[in-house]
């Protein structure tokens, strides 16, 4: 298929093929002049270019908005694959394999959780641990782990932790049945055993938040959104079990490479032919580490709910809205043919035709979440058939940093970042000053910009805008 | 020159360089930057018995970051942060050596892991220097 332009109006930066001469397909970033400024000033599009030189990678490589600079790929990136002569790459996916987020919608509105939102944001706090040692993960046995990996969301909904519903508003149903638990290793099982229902670090959180502005009526009521209304949008991945998997398998592709005759600009890029028996081992594994993120999102959502449940009775009832990875290889069908797609930092955005959009949003698209950071606005958004031929369907995962952790606490110190959200009547529970510094707003773009580019470009439409009012950090 | 180690800017990931007199010295830093930051402070005093690791990589660059996996992976699965190190043995495909360190009340859970982009380990005036991404 031809790059898409005619409606673009200076949103899609292209990269010739023949900007490099190991490159195998065009790249493109879809940003406007102030975000093109900001990209262009880390290794993003060195990275982006160098995905390009994957073996089988097909019609371009792809940047989001909010695209910035990582490992391997950069992140915010998308590239497919062929799944008959092209590789997987383990780095494509990254360390936190599906990390992902979810929205939960309550009938509750700011008035009846005012009252008691310190009370409720330090309870979410106390009993959703950022780690092992405290709070209420579930522990499993080796028999446990195996049926998390092999079957997903469906083993939480045998527990009565998950609800048929909730699968049905889950990516994939929140289970891959490529899934392998034999080919997660000893280590990363180890690594995960306790962490099942834990935020983890960084910028994983659960924000309490409120519906501030509905942008598309329509879509909305599809959705069952109203303004006023309190929502919990949870971000977190696989835990030390999907870091695990991915440094075995970028340390095994390393080694197998030569084998396969690939040469890649980038060591962190390693890969295998998606049909050898490394690549299909690779995904095996992956697939296991989603299903644990799915049932890591689910188990954290069983614990909020228990949460409102005991703070607001009935009323305080969550529906999911929907779940969404964001570090993922899937086997999809593009251009008439199978392909893996990486995203990494990137999110399906998958329109009304799309038979994997769920049949209740079916009049409106897939639901897309992009998060700002803590104390910004993050966005419900639908996703649009035209994203398909524009990204292979997908929209970007956040507002993407700017701004190095180092500097960011350089900046502004944690003291103040809290002093500065509490201001604005944001509650704040995380331990560690420095974490809270190194995710300030000002260290990352500015989201409202970025959810423009994504509605001017077609990626997605706007939905709904939802405004913080309780953070919890890992 | 002296063994040390700072953190270089980079959009999303911590990025350490290492500088030391000789490969071992190197991956005792590396190991010492770890600790710092997975324990978010100066490391205390290594209490307990000594621990044995042996890694085994296909070249240096790999050595280095496989050396920081294991230590990762023994903080996150043990809450137990390796501060002293003792490296043995080193050469361009092994390293060994015994390690004390410190029991922590949650696991860690800051790095995720240390990555092969821009990996290098160079020699340079008096010694060797080297790079490496953690994943954080």
């Amino acid at each position: 298929m031809a790059l898409e332009t005619a409606t673009l109006a200076g949103l899609a930066h292209d990269i010739p093929v023949t900007t490099r001469s190991d490159m195998r397909v065009p790249a493109r970033v879809y940003a406007d002049d102030v975000l093109w400024e900001q990209i262009s000033r880390d290794r993003s599009l060195d990275q982006l270019i160098n995905v390009t030189t994957l073996p089988g990678v097909t019609r371009c490589a792809y940047g989001m908005p909010d695209v910035h600079e990582g490992y391997g790929f950069p992140v915010g990136g998308v590239a497919a694959t062929r799944a008959a002569d092209g590789v997987i790459s383990p780095g494509g996916v990254g360390y936190d394999i599906n990390c992902g987020v979810r929205l939960l919608v309550s009938d509750l509105d700011v008035p009846a959780v005012q009252p008691r939102l310190h009370q409720l944001v330090h309870e979410l706090s106390r009993s959703i641990p950022s780690g092992t040692g405290r709070g209420t993960r579930l522990s499993l046995s080796e028999p446990e782990l195996d049926r998390v990996l092999a079957d997903g969301c469906r083993y939480l909904l045998e527990r009565e932790h998950a609800t048929l519903d909730d699968l049905e508003v889950t990516e994939a149903n929140g289970s891959l049945t490529r899934a392998d638990p034999a080919a997660v290793s000893a280590r990363a099982k180890s690594r995960g055993r306790d962490q099942l229902g834990t935020l983890g670090s960084g910028n994983h959180f659960l924000e309490v938040q409120v519906l501030d502005e509905v942008l598309d009526p329509a879509a909305a009521r599809i959705y069952g959104l109203a303004a006023g209304r309190v929502t919990v949008l949870v971000h977190t991945g696989s835990r030390g079990l999907g870091h695990q998997v991915c440094t075995d398998y970028v340390r095994l592709m390393d080694q197998v490479m030569p084998r396969y005759g690939i040469v890649l600009p980038d060591r962190e890029l390693a890969s295998a032919p998606f049909a050898s028996p490394e690549g299909q081992r690779y995904f095996a594994a992956m697939c296991a580490a989603a299903n644990f993120a799915w049932c890591n999102r689910q188990q954290i959502t069983y614990v909020v709910r228990d949460v409102f449940r005991r703070f607001f009775g009935d009323a305080g009832r969550l529906r999911l809205l929907y779940d969404v990875a964001h570090n993922m290889a899937k086997l999809e069908e593009h251009d008439g043919e199978l392909v893996c797609v990486h995203r990494k930092g990137a999110t399906r955005s998958f329109g009304p035709a799309h038979p994997e959009t769920p049949a209740r949003y079916r009049a409106a698209g897939q639901p897309v979440f992009i998060p700002g950071s803590m104390g910004t606005a993050s966005y419900v958004l639908a996703g649009t058939d035209a994203a398909l031929g524009l990204s292979f369907g997908s929209s970007c995962h956040g507002a993407g940093r700017a701004m190095s952790r180092h500097t960011a606490k350089r900046t502004k110190p944690g003291h103040e970042v809290r002093r500065e959200l509490e201001a604005q009547g944001i509650v704040v529970a995380c331990p560690s000053s420095g974490e809270l510094a190194e995710e300030a707003p000002f260290a990352y773009k500015d989201v409202d910009r970025v959810v423009d580019v994504v509605h001017r470009a077609g990626l997605a439409r706007k939905v709904a805008r939802l405004r913080p009012i309780g953070v919890v950090k890992g | 020159m002296r063994a040390s180690f700072e953190l270089l800017d980079h959009t999303a990931e911590v990025k350490l360089r290492i500088r030391a007199p000789s490969f071992a010295e190197l991956a005792t830093e590396a190991g010492r930057a770890v600790a710092r930051l997975e324990l978010g402070r100066a490391a205390p005093a290594a209490e307990g018995a000594y621990r044995d690791v042996v890694v085994r990589s296909p070249d240096r660059e790999a050595l280095l970051v496989d050396w920081l996996n294991e230590l990762i992976w023994l903080a996150e699965t043990e809450r137990w942060v390796a501060t002293e190190f003792e490296v043995h043995a080193a050469t361009d495909t092994m390293l060994q050596a015994r390690v004390r360190g410190v029991t922590v009340d949650e696991a860690p859970a800051r790095i995720k892991a240390a990555t092969f982009h821009g990996l290098k380990v160079a020699p340079a005036a008096d010694g060797l220097e080297a790079e490496v991404i953690l994943d954080v």
